[in-house]
């Protein structure tokens, strides 16, 4: 996809149809603001990744494919200084290289591939969530490298991101120490807001603010955070944050089944 | 980020001053240069240092060097916001801040500071943008914030931030009129009087605040050193009212729930106090016109 230069793009000013229709889109119905859509997790479905994991969350649907361990490149930078907390000097630890992509169809508008500054921006959140779970300091001098595509934008994509790579990860073998699990969530603008968990497409289009949480769970400790729009003061985002942290610990028995499934698949296909 | 060489005794050193040893004696709230945990570096702010932009700014805080510049053009509205101007923000780091961003190598860390600043100023209350409206749908004003970084001395976020209000409080736009001929084409016409400009309201423009997580206590306005004993930061980013419009996670490590709330209501504290201390220095600035000192770059 990256510098396609034979495929036929459309002309530069094309627009989808609905920029010229009438507004006519109800607004989102009103729901319980703490309910999870129900997910389906499988792992283990790419014969050529390393470990794979595809999730669906209502219309949210994400692959995700890890790769590696593999010698990592640029591996001349000499010895490092020593990592806080006493690790092994950066030049020796592992690396973890995240790559997000949506599909052009993803959204309601298309987006040709290279999606510029929004899936870097992704891409640095995956990073930065999945880093604390992943004992690179057992990969010297390797790299591992997690891709996730997003097949369709159904609201919480970046949730669901974190989520997949992080069964893709515990599919491939990968030594971690927690999984980490990711929820989204979204304010809506309006004199009274509450924040509601796991929005739909629909509610993060009309959201005043929109928030992501990393959570692993057995830990408890919080992986990665990213949030902006007006979210009022501190005690509104303290709350949101709370509010994600329990749909998280809600979402995990799903994912341990996911992984035993899928280690089961594995034991019953191995040749004897 | 710049990388500094530390050992393993300067590390437990800078820990132990920040965190008690025993939880029952009074906390030590000593950092290695003398500075509490919540107290800044002494900031040197001056705007209007370079001539050719509508706005500029530049921060030292401490060994960090910022220099914004802003450039107002004229262009098309937005399609989803015709009534709207907007801002782009490009983050260059320079190869003079430290010899790793020579070439491509500062390109990540400039594209992830553009970002975070795309998302502190992605609401509707942080800058008036319908003010930039010229005629909706046809013309808008777009303001066009590059930030160089001259110098890497840890905490760039902060620094940046404020960087970037006093530009946009130094910003001069200069103000057009839209005549309407009898066919209806249109013509923009600018005002003669070189001084005859329309100022931004920075009043509620945001600064990112950053914590930066040392043992189990927290800091604001974290030096090289310090940045380097620490495994995770949260990075905030508060208006002068205490109104939270980013919420961003930054480093390798993870970080307990509860630390988080009470980084943020640091980082809200902080950000009050840092907002009001900026817009008395740049009221007194303002005021002093003609008669300012300008120091620029020999300072």
């Amino acid at each position: 996809m990256p510098g396609d230069h034979r495929r036929i793009r459309g002309p530069e000013e094309s627009q989808p149809p609905q920029l010229y229709a009438a507004d006519e889109e109800e607004a989102p119905a009103a729901r319980d603001p703490t309910r999870l859509r129900p997910v389906y997790a499988r792992a283990g479905l790419l014969s050529q990744a390393k470990g794979s994991a595809y999730l669906e969350a209502g219309g949210t649907k994400v692959l995700c494919a890890v790769s590696g361990p593999r010698q990592a490149e640029g591996g001349e930078r000499g010895g490092g200084p020593a990592g806080a907390g006493g690790e092994a000097p950066a030049a020796l630890r592992g690396r973890l290289l995240c790559d997000f992509r949506r599909a052009p169809f993803a959204g309601r508008r298309r987006r040709a591939p290279p999606g510029g500054g929004e899936e870097r921006e992704l891409a640095l959140a995956l990073q930065e969530a999945l880093e604390p779970a992943v004992r690179l300091g057992r990969y010297p001098r390797a790299q591992l490298e997690v891709s996730a595509l997003l097949l369709e934008d159904g609201g919480s994509a970046l949730a669901a991101a974190l989520t997949a790579a992080a069964l893709a990860l515990a599919d491939a073998g990968v030594e971690m120490y927690d999984l980490v699990v990711g929820c989204g969530l979204s304010r809506a603008p309006g004199p009274a807001p509450t924040w509601l968990l796991d929005p739909t497409r629909l509610e993060e289009e009309r959201a005043a603010a929109g928030l992501t949480v990393a959570l692993m769970p057995v830990l408890n400790q919080v992986a990665g955070l990213l949030g902006s729009g007006e979210g009022g003061p501190t005690e509104s985002w303290a709350e949101a944050v709370r509010l994600g942290l329990e749909g998280c610990q809600r979402l995990y028995p799903v994912l341990q089944q996911c992984l035993v499934r899928a280690a089961r698949r594995r034991d019953a296909a191995a040749p004897l | 980020m710049a990388s500094v060489a530390l050992s393993e005794a300067e590390k437990v050193y800078i820990v132990h001053g920040v965190q008690p040893l025993k939880i029952t004696v009074l906390k030590e709230d000593l950092r290695v240069d003398g500075r509490g945990c919540e107290d800044y570096r002494c900031v040197d702010v001056e705007t209007d240092v370079v001539s050719n932009t509508s706005g500029s700014a530049r921060v030292k805080l401490g060994h960090t060097d910022i220099l914004v510049g802003v450039k107002a053009e004229m262009g098309t509205p937005k399609l989803e916001k015709p009534n709207e101007g907007y801002l782009e923000f490009f983050v260059d780091c320079s190869a003079n801040a430290t010899p790793e961003f020579e070439g491509r190598g500062g390109d990540d860390l400039g594209t992830e500071i553009a970002n975070t600043l795309y998302r502190i100023f992605n609401n509707k209350s942080s800058v008036d943008l319908k003010s930039l409206c010229i005629s909706p749908r046809e013309h808008c004003w777009i303001l066009y914030v590059d930030v160089l970084l001259l110098e890497c001395g840890g905490n760039l976020f902060d620094a940046i931030s404020i960087a970037v209000k006093a530009a946009l409080f130094n910003t001069r736009i200069p103000r057009v009129r839209v005549l309407e001929d009898e066919e209806g084409s249109k013509d923009i016409e600018l005002s003669d009087d070189p001084y005859d400009c329309i100022r931004l309201s920075v009043e509620n423009v945001p600064c990112i605040v950053t914590l930066c997580k040392i043992g189990y206590r927290h800091v604001v306005d974290a030096t090289l050193q310090e940045e380097a004993c620490s495994l995770a930061s949260l990075l905030v980013s508060v208006t002068s009212k205490g109104v939270v419009t980013c919420m961003r996670k930054v480093g390798k490590g993870s970080l307990d729930p509860e630390s988080i709330f009470e980084m943020m209501e640091t980082g809200k504290r902080v950000g009050k106090v840092l907002h009001t201390s900026l817009q008395n220095i740049l009221h007194k600035e303002e005021s002093l016109g003609t008669k300012r000192q300008k120091v620029g770059f020999l300072g």
